[in-house]
Parts: C-alpha cells; sequence; structure tokens
C-alpha cells in the first residue's frame, strides 16, 4: 500500500491551467504514450540494444535504404556519417573492402569546382560538404584512393569564399539560403583540412551573435538591413552591392530559438574563439551566456516527458535534440560556465550550511539531467526491431539513430577542454604545414601563430575519466564524441594531424579511470 | 496532400520514353554497378534524375528544364541541386515569373516542411518586387501548420527586406490571432518580439515608453489567462531585457503566481496593471517562482539572495526538479556573489 508505494511517482502532467490549446492537446497526447514508457520500480534496468542497432545500420549498408529515402538523395553523404559514425558510437569499426566502397562513394560526390553535393552530379553544398569530410575522417586515409589525399582543399577554399555575404554569414549552396547549419558545418570543415584564413571568418562571429534571440537560444539566421536600398530596383541577389551600405543593426533573427541551430551556432561561435583577438575594429561580439544556459535547461523535459529536449519552447520533445541540446552543453564550459562545485560555499548561514553541504558531495557538475536523458534514449528512444527514433511509436531512421546515440554518448561522459592536453599539444607544435600534394593554399594568410592555436584549441577536448555516468551498467556504454565534430576524438585527431602536418603527442588519462574503456 | 491530376498526366510517361526527350544522353548515377548503401529509387525518380544529371553536364537551360526540374520536385522536393538549376533556368530564358509563383502556391503548401520551396519563393520575390499578396498567402499557409519554421522566417525575412510601412501596418493584428488561436504558440510569440521591437521601434524612438508600457499589458494578460506558459513568460523577460527595465518592475504582478493561492480578496478590484492568475491556474507556477528568484537575486543584498536561495531550493527540491542541477547552479553563483 501507501507504505511500500514505489520511489517514481506518477509524474505530473503539463499543467494546463484548465485552458486546452493545440499546444497543449498534442502535448497530452504525447505524455499520454511516454507514460506507457516510464518504467515501474518492478522493471529491470534498461538495455541499449546494441546488437539490434548494428543490424539496422549494416542492413541499410548492405541491403541499401528502402524507398522512403529517396526524399534523403541530397543527403547521401550524410547516409554514410550517420551510419559510420554511429558504428563509431557503439565501437565498432567496420572491414577494409568496405572502408573502401565508402570512400569511393564519398569521393563520386565531390564538386569538380569544390566541395561535396548530395550526390554524383549534385551541386557542392556545404552540409554534405561536412558530411563527407567526416565521414572520411573515419573511413578515409592518406594515399591513392584513400579519400584524404583527393580533397581538392583549394577549390573548396574557393567554393566557401564564392558563398560569402557582406553580414558575415554564408549561403549554404549557390542561390541557397544562408543559415547557421551552414556555417557550422564550413567552419568544421575548414577547421579539420587547415582551411581557415582572417579572410573567411570575417563578420562571422558578429553574424552568429545576431542570431540570438530574447529566449536565449539562437535562430537559423538574422537579417541585416541596409541603407539606401534603391527605392523600387527590383531587388536581385547582388542589390547590396550596387548602393546599400550594410548597417551594423538591426539584425533581427529570422525564427525562433531553436535546439538543431542553437547547436551549431554555439559550436561555430567556440571554433571562432581563436580569432577573437584577431577581429579587427576594437568592439568584439558578445552573446548572453547566462541567457543561452537557461534556454538550454528549460528545453529538457519534465519526468513525465521522460527528460528527453524538445527543440524549442513549448514543442515536443524528441531524440534527435538529445545530442543538438544535450550535446551543446559541453560549449558552456568553453564560455566560462562552470558547472563544478568546489565544495560547499563559506558564508551560509548556520543551519542551513549542513543541508546544502550535503547537497554539493555529488561529484557530478553537468547542469542538465544526465540520468533523465538517458532514460529518455533508453526507454522511449529505442525502437524494438532496432535503430534509434524521434519518439514512440514511430519509426527509426538513420539521422534519429546517430542523433539519439551521439545524445547518449553526452549523457554518459563529460567532454571538456582541458589545460593539460592542450599544453602537450601546444610543446609538441612545429611550424610546418602538411605534405598533402597541394596542400599550401595560395590564398592561405593564417600566421602559423593562429593555426597552432585552432589545432590546439580544438584538440584540447578530452574526457574526464571520472566524470561519466552510465546507466544501466556498463554494456550500455557508448563512446565519447568530440562536442565540436560529433566524431570521436581519436578520429578528429587522426584527421587534423595530418592536414596540419603535426604529430600528436599520445593521450594520457585524466581523472581517476573508472572501469574499462 | 495529392496533386492536381493535370500535371502529373501529362509527365506521366518515362523521360527515356519520350521521343523529344531523345536527344539527350541520360546519366546514370554510379559508374559502380554496385555502390554501398544504394537508396532504392522509383523507376520514375531514377529515370528524371538520369536525365537531370544529363542535362546538367549538357548545360542546357531551356523550357523543357522547368519541366524536368518539376518532375524530380515534386518527387523529392529536397533535391537542391534541381531547385538551383530550375532558378538558374528561369533567368537565362527569362520565364514569367508569375507563372512561376502559382506554381510555388501549390508546391509550398504540398512540401511544407522543405526548406527549397520557401527559399525559392524567396528568390523570386527578390526578382518581382511585388510583396503585397505575400503576406495573405502565408497567412493560409499558418493554417495547415502553426509552428512551420521556414512559413514564419519568409515572413519575417519578406517584412525586414521590403521594409514597407503597408507591409508592417497589420502585422500586430495578426499575431493577435494567431496568440489567440493558440497562445502556447512559440513561434507567434517570437513574431511579435521581432515585430515591435527587433526591426526598429516602428512607432518612432519617443513612442518607445507607450509600446513598452503597452506590450507589458498584452503579456500580463495572457500569462493570467494561462499562467504555465513559459513562452509568455520569456517574452515578458525579452521586453525587460531589451529595454533595459528591471525586473522588480513587475514584481507586484508576479509574487501572485508563484504562490500557492489565488488571493480571492482582490479578484474584485480590477488592477488592470496586475492581472490575477485565472481561476483555473494550476499554482504556484514554476516560471513565476524562477522569476521572482530572477527579482531578488538582481534587487542585491544578503536578505534578497537568501529568499531568492529559497526559491531556487524549492524548484529544484519540488516545482521543477528535472532542472535540480541547474537550480543548485544558481544557489552557488548566488552565494558566491553575495560572499564577494
Ligand atoms: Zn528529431
Amino acid at each position: 500500500m501507501a507504505a511500500s508505494s514505489p520511489s517514481r511517482r506518477a509524474p505530473r502532467p503539463t499543467p494546463t491551467d484548465g485552458f486546452s490549446t493545440p499546444s497543449s492537446i498534442t502535448q497530452a497526447e504525447t505524455e499520454a504514450i511516454l507514460l506507457q514508457h516510464i518504467p515501474s520500480d518492478a522493471d529491470p534496468k534498461p538495455i541499449l540494444t546494441k546488437q539490434a542497432h548494428m543490424q539496422f545500420l549494416v542492413r541499410n549498408l548492405v541491403q541499401g535504404f528502402p524507398a522512403r529515402y529517396m526524399s534523403q538523395d541530397a543527403s547521401q553523404p550524410w547516409l554514410l556519417f550517420w551510419t559510420i559514425q554511429s558504428f563509431s558510437a557503439l565501437q565498432v569499426g567496420l572491414d577494409p573492402g568496405n572502408k573502401q566502397r565508402m570512400i569511393d562513394k564519398i569521393m563520386s560526390a565531390q564538386h569538380p569546382d569544390g566541395g561535396f553535393g548530395g550526390g554524383p552530379g549534385q551541386a557542392a553544398h556545404l552540409l554534405p560538404t561536412y558530411a563527407s569530410v567526416c565521414a572520411l575522417a573515419i573511413v578515409g586515409r592518406p594515399g591513392p584512393g584513400g579519400g584524404w589525399d583527393q580533397i581538392d582543399r583549394k577549390k573548396m577554399y574557393r567554393f566557401f569564399m564564392s558563398l560569402k555575404q557582406p553580414d558575415g554569414s554564408f549561403l549554404v549552396a549557390h542561390h541557397a539560403e544562408v543559415d547557421v547549419r551552414g556555417i557550422y558545418c564550413l567552419l568544421v570543415t575548414a577547421t579539420l583540412l587547415d582551411l581557415l584564413t582572417p579572410e573567411l571568418v570575417a563578420g562571422t562571429a558578429s553574424f552568429i551573435a545576431s542570431c540570438q534571440t530574447y529566449e536565449g537560444g539562437f535562430a537559423s539566421a538574422s537579417q541585416p538591413y541596409y541603407a539606401a536600398i534603391p527605392a523600387q530596383s527590383p531587388a536581385g541577389e547582388d542589390f547590396h552591392a550596387k548602393s546599400a551600405r550594410l548597417l551594423e543593426t538591426p539584425r533581427p533573427p529570422l525564427g525562433e530559438a531553436h535546439g538543431g541551430y542553437t547547436f551549431c551556432a554555439l559550436a561555430a561561435w567556440v571554433l571562432l574563439l581563436p580569432f577573437r583577438e584577431a577581429e579587427a575594429g576594437g568592439r568584439l561580439p558578445q552573446i548572453d551566456v547566462g541567457k543561452l544556459l537557461r534556454w538550454l535547461v528549460m528545453m529538457q523535459g519534465s519526468e513525465i516527458e521522460l527528460g528527453g529536449f524538445k527543440g524549442r519552447t513549448n514543442k515536443l520533445v524528441d531524440g534527435c535534440y538529445s545530442w543538438w541540446c544535450g550535446g551543446a552543453f559541453a560549449f558552456l564550459e568553453a564560455l566560462g560556465v562552470n558547472g563544478a562545485a568546489e565544495g560547499a560555499p563559506a558564508g551560509l548561514p548556520s543551519g542551513e550550511e549542513d543541508e546544502q553541504r550535503e547537497q554539493w558531495d555529488e561529484v557530478d557538475d553537468t547542469l542538465f539531467n544526465r540520468t533523465a536523458l538517458q532514460e529518455y534514449i533508453l526507454y522511449a528512444g529505442q525502437h524494438p526491431a532496432g535503430g534509434l527514433r524521434d519518439k514512440p511509436p514511430k519509426n527509426a531512421d538513420s539521422y534519429h539513430t546517430l542523433y539519439c546515440l551521439s545524445g547518449l554518448s553526452a549523457a554518459q561522459h563529460r567532454v571538456s577542454p582541458s589545460e593539460a592536453r592542450r599544453m602537450q599539444i601546444h610543446e609538441a607544435w612545429v611550424n610546418r604545414r602538411s605534405s598533402v600534394p597541394g596542400a599550401v593554399l595560395s590564398e592561405s594568410k593564417l600566421p602559423d601563430q593562429t593555426r597552432r592555436k585552432v589545432f590546439e584549441e580544438a584538440l584540447a577536448w578530452a574526457e574526464d575519466e571520472g566524470g561519466s555516468l552510465v546507466l544501466g551498467g556498463a554494456d550500455n556504454r557508448v563512446n565519447a564524441t568530440h562536442p565540436l565534430f560529433n566524431l570521436t576524438i581519436t578520429h578528429a585527431e587522426g584527421l587534423m594531424a595530418y592536414f596540419y602536418g603535426q604529430s600528436l603527442p599520445p593521450r594520457t588519462r585524466l581523472g581517476k579511470s573508472t572501469g574499462k574503456a | 496532400m495529392p496533386s492536381p491530376a493535370s500535371s502529373s498526366d501529362t509527365s506521366s510517361a518515362l523521360y527515356a520514353e519520350r521521343p523529344e526527350w531523345k536527344d539527350v544522353t541520360p546519366l546514370p548515377q554510379y559508374e559502380d554497378a554496385n555502390p554501398i548503401a544504394p537508396i532504392f529509387y522509383s523507376e520514375e525518380y531514377k529515370d528524371a534524375t538520369d536525365y537531370f544529371r544529363g542535362i546538367v553536364k549538357t548545360g542546357e537551360k531551356s523550357e523543357r528544364v522547368l519541366e524536368l526540374t518539376e518532375s524530380i520536385i515534386r518527387l523529392n522536393p529536397a533535391h537542391y541541386s534541381a531547385w538551383q538549376y530550375r532558378y538558374e533556368t528561369l533567368l537565362a530564358i527569362k520565364a514569367p515569373l508569375d507563372v512561376e509563383l502559382k506554381l510555388m502556391d501549390e508546391l509550398a503548401v504540398s512540401f511544407l516542411k522543405t526548406y527549397q520551396v520557401w527559399h525559392h519563393r524567396r528568390l523570386l520575390l527578390m526578382l518581382t518586387g511585388n510583396p503585397g499578396p505575400e503576406l495573405k498567402f502565408i497567412t493560409e499557409s499558418l493554417k495547415v501548420d502553426a509552428k512551420n519554421y521556414h512559413t514564419w522566417s519568409y515572413r519575417q525575412w519578406l517584412l525586414a527586406f521590403f521594409n514597407d510601412d503597408d507591409l508592417w501596418a497589420g502585422e500586430l493584428d495578426f499575431v493577435d490571432a494567431m496568440l489567440v488561436q493558440d497562445v502556447r504558440n512559440n513561434s507567434a510569440w517570437h513574431h511579435r518580439f521581432f515585430v515591435v521591437f527587433q526591426s526598429g521601434v516602428r512607432e518612432g524612438e519617443t513612442e518607445r515608453g507607450r509600446i513598452v508600457r503597452r506590450e507589458l499589458t498584452y503579456v500580463k494578460q495572457n500569462i493570467s489567462l494561462v499562467p504555465n506558459n513559459p513562452s509568455a513568460w520569456n517574452y515578458l523577460r525579452g521586453i525587460l531585457d531589451f529595454n533595459n527595465l528591471p525586473y522588480s518592475r513587475v514584481e507586484d504582478f508576479v509574487r501572485p503566481y508563484a504562490g500557492t493561492t489565488t488571493d480571492g480578496s482582490t479578484t474584485d478590484l480590477v488592477d488592470l496593471e496586475n492581472p490575477p492568475p485565472s481561476t483555473n491556474a494550476q499554482l504556484p507556477c514554476s516560471a513565476a517562482i524562477e522569476f521572482l528568484a530572477d527579482i531578488h537575486e538582481k534587487e542585491g543584498g544578503k536578505d534578497r539572495v537568501l529568499q531568492a536561495i529559497a526559491l531556487w531550493r524549492s524548484l529544484a527540491d519540488e516545482h521543477d526538479t528535472i532542472r535540480k542541477k541547474y537550480w543548485e547552479y544558481r544557489i552557488r553563483e548566488a552565494l558566491k556573489s553575495v560572499k564577494e
């Protein structure tokens, strides 16, 4: 009876104040479904059904993708990246034969004028360019046929520059839209391949900052205003080149704060930090980190939503935001937010002190609820037939499989910039460029000092071995992933060391190790 | 959503079987007969994209390219290369843009969730320079999907890009209508913020005080109606932050929402400044507790900070337990500031 009632009390439905609207109706429907996935105390520990997920992934890779994936025909490098990075998360590698087939398929999407497209014969686009390069980080290698030396970096750089807009943003492809996903993809690619230059990133941090909304998260883009837009001239794409002048303000965000855009904007912001000092003109762009943190924590659903993340205020939880929102917390540390409790603070009024001190004894310093997020993924995110998903009763797909697994990784592991690792890499740096054929870009004006900084900041991220928390036991562990790239740290290191012409000192374990890696 | 029979009837035959396409050499996607991870395309799609690759290779830009790209777009609206090539073709052959826009009216409704339909429309509008009919069209689209990100961004782009007083004139009424339909629609709240504050104060700098009062009244009324609505609380924060006003300005309003009961004695007094929680309100409302704690913290001083801490503690332990870590972080940070 009441005395032996389960510790997990029935979670409270989201309050509706007796006022129902379309949002509260879909919310209640979702809660009713999720409620069926909340375990009772009698249930055994949750299991990550790794084998079922591997079967799902391997089936797609070997047999192919069913017809409903036709809508992803312009995202073929993504299908490969989602699949192969899911392998990495699940600690599985690919055999050399299939690796080669994957390299060949990716390289067939490289555009003759630089960058990668969604498939052979498709136009170059920033999103598949990211997916291609990251997939090559996993399956590729130097040398003939290995992919790495066949990336045309000169042309890729020219492609990037051809997309640049006066407000520091980039089109995702020629004649296409501007949005922060594209900027994230460009900056990751340029960072990995040693393509960053001051001219490439000029104004980009200001653009990113202008996408932060009043809620604290980031929007897809912002719209700059121009002075003296010719009144009735047909405002073609190159209208601003004529007589209009870009105004510093206003640059209102287009669209509301959104999990996917927030991840991309924030990662882009962090990737641009090495350029902060170089940014000319005194006034550095700023973002409001406190508001951002608040918005991010508010995206985590309550107990009745099993602690999954949503992508916007008053929307539904969805497994992919486990990564876009859950994964974004790692960046806060790079921005000076410290979740670590350095023992109980002194100066508490007596009486409260003991109680408060007890609360701080936990070592877990993550600012979102890591356990709850793992519960969402394990209880609601896994499709019984393999693969992971948005939410029940939806089907699994490649995209949600990766981003649920990546989100699970972000909840299990603590990966943060390590000063010790940064110093190691800093010391080992030598001023030289890669031996990749044609590697020295005539356009490249990045001083070695900045290259070194880009390199060491990107690779200083390290897993704190004492900071992991794996719900359901060690068998549920997935690999740690680099917060900026969503590659394992090993894959990110391998690719960057090659393209920067560096050799990396071996990683030593940081923090105390708990169990087997 | 089924497409009208007329347009699909004429294009039902495969391009490979049509004599007027005989001169084009279709280009298969992969030289390798057995690529890894193939997608199982429909015959129709494979046929159209083979011909598309053939066309791209020769660089042909002609009337029939419009037909071909339309076929592909109808089968896969996310095929950005088909859109891109179509746009270049429209320019090259100086195709009538009103016809293209009419087609877009139909495709936007069928493929609401794709970036490309909205972006293509944007490109067309930059060419026609005639935003007049657009707002009505967007309003209709929002009836199908009231939170569509692309639709809202497009509306905001249109307003900012053309920046025409006639376009702006009806926006407050429009956004109010959207919020009446669903006061929890965060896209609509964001739009309101965009319209009122972020594109320059439309009614002039001297009007700012009046506008702030109007917006505070508006959001308070909506919080009163549905207190547990994070969108409205975020809007309230937004107004105050944007205009550099202290949170304490609304302390009297917030207090009843952070308590557990509505005080019946005040309800017959109509206080427009501080509308009370509705009778159905489920109190306390965690957004109000958080807001009150923020007021205390910002006002500063040891007493106020301790009050803030007590409120955060109640969120961590009772009212918003999922965010326990965050509330404890706020407590630690506040304590640091008291110490300093
Ligand atoms: Zn999703």
